[in-house]
């Protein structure tokens, strides 16, 4: 049997894709954790400093000038020194490859934990240019203990603190006075408040600034510390691009790539699950009415005969609409609405199956009607439910990606579905913003066509007449 | 009377599976309170307008507010909100039926009545419009190439056709028409982004009907590239089974022309099946045309239903689900007749 499966190329395609979407979402499942949908997918504080409807960073191989990739630069060890008086400096660096035509669209610092037990430590950041020229941007002092709050104070623990660099006017000083020392050049500070980054990453050359100066550029956090045991959790530098990562991001600043990694498991589950349940519920109905006949059988029939006869859509969007959408009551309506099919199907099988000779045959050695049912019946159905069952996984998949379109899907879980509808809700198509529309709906398609391939490569199984050669 | 009886009984039953449905309906909504809610606005639609009317009369602002607040004691009583939801269950089976479900919370139709019976009939042609061509187009094209498939099993086009029908089921009708847009409207523009007639409409109705058509071709194309890679695969399977039956040979060796084979000997015995798969299909359909009509904005109940989900219209949502039900058991009887007349074996 696996023989006749595994010799067309249909179903090894399918087996292969299935493999792959399987181990997506393992990885998904591991590298997440199960409360990250409703905590940082659809918290848009989580996403501040992404950039906002930003394309995939690949599109810069396409195009004639380079566009800034968002960078968010992360804390390293730093460098401890001493001082005699007792304080502790720790530096820490972040060095930048700028090779992009465009300038970041903003600059600010992030600050988390930081812990202090004597005076609060002293932040700096300084600028190391690619052509050797430095410049202090900023230094504050963390907040002082209030009233009666013991040692160690914690500040920034429940959200980082971030600077904007670009609009503090302290930085717009620093910076005019570091162009007129270093390049002799004079601007005032609220002309350069007007776009900071230029003159940060700018090219001074003919005294514009008007094009970045490419090259290694190295920022230089210090935290002044009076005590040992201060510590600092995070530290990063965020450089607002206009493209992000492998898949862009969405309107509020989403990692799309994420998004659809994370839809997977959801995906399959509810698929799998959904199918796998119908499949069960459907096929014991249909085997127990064929068989047994009489009052089961005719409470059956009809039920199936109505539920199979309904416009599923409208009613399970009107159910889902009064019951609240979560993900058990999706799998629920499509359990409902899904298992008469299978019950038809398997009924007609059972009632022609129980007149075979082999059939009359156990019943006249007394075997009990269960034995007939799963040693002589059953067997000879199983490919026949198997392929129906995998034929249901897409189905499946594509109700519950409809139903998140239509702004049905569970809040708490990120679907390619709801990714979609809050694409298509904010324009994204009108607005040409296909890396937000494109990847979603081919991983539906993908994993619908995985199941729709592995039921066809089932077909030749279960229909003789099907098989080649 | 074998054709007539076995309709009529086709017809009972359809008819009892639409009470089933609407009496399942109204028990929900009366359980979870929706129908108070429902009644209550109606309510509240009535009292105001009988604020606006007797405040001419009545000037006193607290003999005005008296005698609203009796009306709308005797409102609620009329409307049998002071006793439980299941004593309501006829009367609310009534308005459903005729579509008595007061106002919707926040549209309107084009001519600005917002009675939930008002905009259902308005987008209720442009369905039809949509679901029946698409339909139709569907079933054609599948015969046609299935067919013609059905005699060349295990050819290269057959391979192409079994991968064809395998991503048109995979696609979500509501993504193709995403990327259509995308492509045809975004990219190309040579089809607009959606709705049914320019803004404004033309005046002239040839240039109405172009209109329309340079509208409609989008939405259409979309649904016939849902349904019709299974509508192609069932032909061909049926036909093929059919195809090598004993008095298909025989005819063969007869000599008769392939044509007449084809179609007379082969067609004829399939249709039904193929009849089956379309009926099969109808809900499908259905629901294709709700997703085809958000992406698309076609003026449809679909679009509505989309509309009435994300503003929470209790009313409309109701009234429409009871619309499809009806215009799916109308169809599917529709399609019925035809099956029984195809194929003469079902007649009682």
């Amino acid at each position: 049997m696996l023989q006749v499966f595994f010799s067309s190329s249909v179903s090894k395609l399918g087996v292969a894709l299935l493999i792959v979407l399987l181990a997506f979402s393992i990885y998904a499942l591991v590298a997440f954790p199960p409360d990250y949908g409703k905590l940082v997918w659809n918290n848009p504080k989580a996403w501040e400093n992404y950039p906002k409807s930003a394309p995939p960073s690949w599109v810069n191989f396409f195009t004639q000038s380079k566009l800034f990739e968002h960078k968010i630069l992360e804390t390293r060890e730093p460098v401890v020194f001493r001082a005699p008086d007792g304080t502790i400096k720790k530096l820490y660096y972040f060095d930048l490859d700028y090779d992009t035509d465009e300038f970041p669209k903003f600059f600010s610092m992030s600050l988390r934990d930081v812990r202090y037990w004597k005076s609060p430590p002293i932040i700096a950041l300084k600028l190391l240019r690619p052509d050797g020229k430095a410049v202090e941007l900023t230094s504050f002092i963390v907040s002082s203990p209030r009233e009666g709050e013991k040692p160690p104070y914690l500040r920034y623990g429940e959200e980082p603190f971030i600077l904007k660099i670009d609009s503090d006017v302290n930085v717009w000083r620093s910076i005019s006075s570091f162009l007129k020392e270093s390049y002799g050049l004079s601007f005032s500070p609220s002309e350069i408040g007007r776009n900071p980054e230029r003159f940060i990453f700018g090219s001074p050359i003919e005294g514009n600034f008007s094009s970045p100066l490419k090259g290694r550029y190295r920022f230089e956090v210090s935290v002044t510390a009076y005590d040992d045991r201060d510590s600092v959790g995070d530290i990063s530098l965020i450089l607002g691009g206009s493209v992000y990562g492998l898949l862009g991001t969405d309107v509020i600043g989403r990692d799309i790539a994420i998004g659809v990694l994370l839809g997977f498991p959801t995906s399959l589950f509810i698929g799998i699950i959904t199918s796998v349940i119908v499949t069960l519920i459907g096929c014991l109905l249909g085997i127990i009415g064929g068989y047994f006949g009489g009052k089961i059988d005719e409470i059956t029939q009809r039920t199936s005969d109505i539920v199979y006869n309904l416009p599923l859509l409208p009613l399970t969007i009107f159910l889902i609409f009064l019951m609240g959408s979560s993900i058990w009551n999706i799998v629920l309506l499509l359990i409902i609405f899904g298992w008469p099919g299978l019950t038809i199907v398997t009924r007609s099988i059972t009632l022609q199956l129980k007149e075979a000779q082999y059939i009359e045959a156990a019943k006249s050695f007394g075997s009990s009607p269960w034995r007939i049912i799963f040693r002589h019946m059953l067997p000879q159905v199983m490919p026949f439910i198997v392929a129906q069952m995998i034929f249901y996984v897409p189905t499946f998949i594509l109700l519950e990606a409809a139903l998140s379109f239509l702004g049905l899907g569970d809040p708490s879980l990120p679907t390619w579905g709801q990714m979609l509808e809050l694409g298509f809700r904010n324009g994204a198509i009108y607005l040409g913003l296909w890396w937000w529309i494109i990847p979603p709906g081919v991983m539906i398609v993908l994993t619908a066509f995985t199941f729709v391939l592995i039921a066809l490569g089932m077909e030749p199984v279960v229909n003789p007449r099907l098989r080649t050669g | 009377m074998g054709l007539a009886r076995t309709l009529a009984i086709r017809a009972v039953n359809l008819i009892l599976v639409l009470l089933l449905v609407l009496f399942l309906v109204v028990v929900i909504i009366g359980a979870t309170g929706t129908s108070d809610k429902i009644l209550m606005s109606i309510v509240r639609q009535e009292v105001s307008t009988y604020r606006q009317a007797i405040s001419r009369t009545i000037t006193d602002p607290e003999a005005l507010e008296k005698a609203v607040e009796t009306y709308r004691q005797e409102l609620i009583k009329a409307y049998g909100l002071d006793k439980p939801w299941y004593t309501r269950i006829g009367d609310m089976f009534r308005r459903i039926i005729f579509l008595d479900l007061g106002v919707s919370k926040s549209l309107q139709t084009f001519s600005g009545s917002n009675k939930v019976v008002d905009l259902i009939m308005e987008r209720l042609p442009n369905t039809i419009l949509l679901v029946t061509t698409a339909t139709v187009l569907s079933f054609i094209i599948g015969l046609l190439v299935g067919v013609k498939l059905a005699t060349a099993i295990g050819s290269k086009l057959d391979r192409a056709l079994t991968y064809f029908s395998a991503i048109s089921y995979a696609l979500p009708t509501w993504w193709t028409g995403i990327i259509f847009i995308l492509i045809f409207y975004f990219y190309l523009r040579i089809f607009p982004p959606g709705g049914m007639y320019s803004i404004p409409p033309p005046e002239d109705a040839l240039a109405r009907f172009l209109d329309l058509l340079w509208h409609v071709t989008l939405p259409i194309i979309v649904l016939v590239l849902a349904t019709v890679g299974s509508n192609i695969y069932v032909t061909r399977t049926v036909v093929m089974n059919i195809a090598q039956e004993d008095f298909v040979l025989a005819a063969r060796a007869k000599g008769l022309p392939e044509r007449i084979v084809r179609w007379r000997y082969i067609a004829r015995v399939a249709a039904p099946p193929i009849l089956t798969q379309l009926i099969l299909g109808l809900a499908g359909s259905i629901g294709g045309a709700i997703l085809t009509e958000t992406v698309f904005g076609w003026p449809g109940m679909g679009l509505l239903f989309y509309q009435a989900i994300i503003s929470g219209d209790e009313a409309l949502i109701l009234g429409l689900v009871y619309v499809f039900t009806l215009v799916y058991v109308i169809a599917r009887f529709v399609l019925e007749i035809f099956y029984v007349m195809l194929d003469p074996r079902v007649r009682i």
